[in-house]
């Protein structure tokens, strides 16, 4: 028997149904509306954008945080970039702008209000964050209980991500 | 049976075939790879019979009849050496995320949630293995723009 093909050889029309959501909210609730996902009134389209504008304010808060983090070590900017460019991804696939004010209104982000709250040394700043990103998945991993299959699906995937992202912020720290 | 436990034992039965083939791309693994790494194949190799076991019953419990390992399978690519091992159990992991994904969408409340952490599982193995984070792990449909950090740093 030949090895399973990867999943990625299957697009069928919820996927692409996928690929259009990520472009914006409108078009989520239009997914949600035409019979993928009714099985009960939790997934109605309210609640599912709702869920989905919290996921993508989650996003945008953890962003904040990665900035603060790089404001005050910007020794640790290429261990951090990396994953700050994939929760920028989030929250954008979440529908959200992926900027966060002390990004797009300084090149060199001021962000003392946040920065005074980031611990002075590196790999306690780095915790902090692995922390952070953490938690985020474990409330994600609640979160997608309760709406329709593709958001939660996509909720699914970012909090893995942010797992392993958790995982390298931990590991690389030793 | 509905539509929806029907599309649900379909995605169980494709995760279940997949945990099938983790298992045995594992035992691959675990004869190639170095010294160094081979409690890390082991742990997974248990955490894949784990997820597969549950699966199996998971299947029978719907009324489904449980799709069966085959005696071997092809493997992607050939696996000569520790590095190639290594690359294997990244590929074994991200096909296994990409039908937890497929689970997650197709499934509802305890299901979905054991598929949501079984994804997750997958997806801090595949770190670990490729030293470097996707930033969509199991959905085939996003992984087409890898960012920088797809790169294996180690």
């Amino acid at each position: 028997m030949p090895f399973p093909p990867p999943p990625r050889t299957l697009t069928g029309p919820r996927r692409r149904s996928l690929l259009a959501s990520a472009a914006g909210a409108a078009l989520l609730v239009g997914c949600s509306t035409d019979g993928d996902d009714t099985e009960n009134t939790a997934d109605s389209p309210s609640a599912a954008e709702r869920a989905r504008a919290r996921a993508a304010t989650d996003s945008e808060a953890l962003l904040q945080h990665y900035d603060a983090v790089l404001a005050a070590h910007p020794t640790l900017t290429e261990r951090l970039e990396p994953l700050r460019a994939e929760v920028v991804r989030h929250a954008t696939a979440f529908g959200g702008s992926g900027a966060t004010p002390s990004r797009t209104a300084t090149a060199a982000p001021s962000a003392s209000a946040s920065a005074s709250a980031v611990p002075a040394t590196a790999s306690d700043a780095l915790a902090g964050l692995a922390a952070a990103e953490r938690s985020l998945a474990d409330k994600r991993a609640k979160a997608l209980l309760d709406v329709p299959g593709e958001l939660a699906r996509l909720l699914a995937s970012v909090a893995a991500a942010g797992a392993g992202h958790a995982y390298l912020l931990t590991e690389d720290a030793k | 049976m509905s539509e929806e436990k029907a599309a649900e034992l379909t995605a169980l039965q494709a995760a279940l075939a997949a945990e099938h083939a983790a298992v045995y791309g594992y035992g691959v693994v675990g004869g190639r790879i170095r010294e160094g790494r081979r409690t890390e194949a082991k742990a997974a190799y248990d955490g894949h019979r784990a997820r597969r076991d549950a699966l199996f019953r998971e299947v029978r419990d719907l009324g489904g009849k449980p799709v069966a390992a085959s005696a071997a399978y092809a493997l992607p690519f050939p696996v000569p050496d520790s590095a190639a091992a290594v690359r294997l159990a990244a590929e074994l992991e991200e096909r296994v995320a990409g039908v937890y994904s497929d689970l997650v969408r197709a499934s509802t409340g305890g299901v979905r949630g054991t598929a949501a952490e079984a994804l997750r599982e997958a997806a801090v193995r595949a770190v670990r293995w490729r030293g470097g984070s996707v930033p969509f792990p199991g959905l085939a449909e996003r992984a087409a723009t890898p960012t920088a950090s797809a790169t294996p740093t180690a």
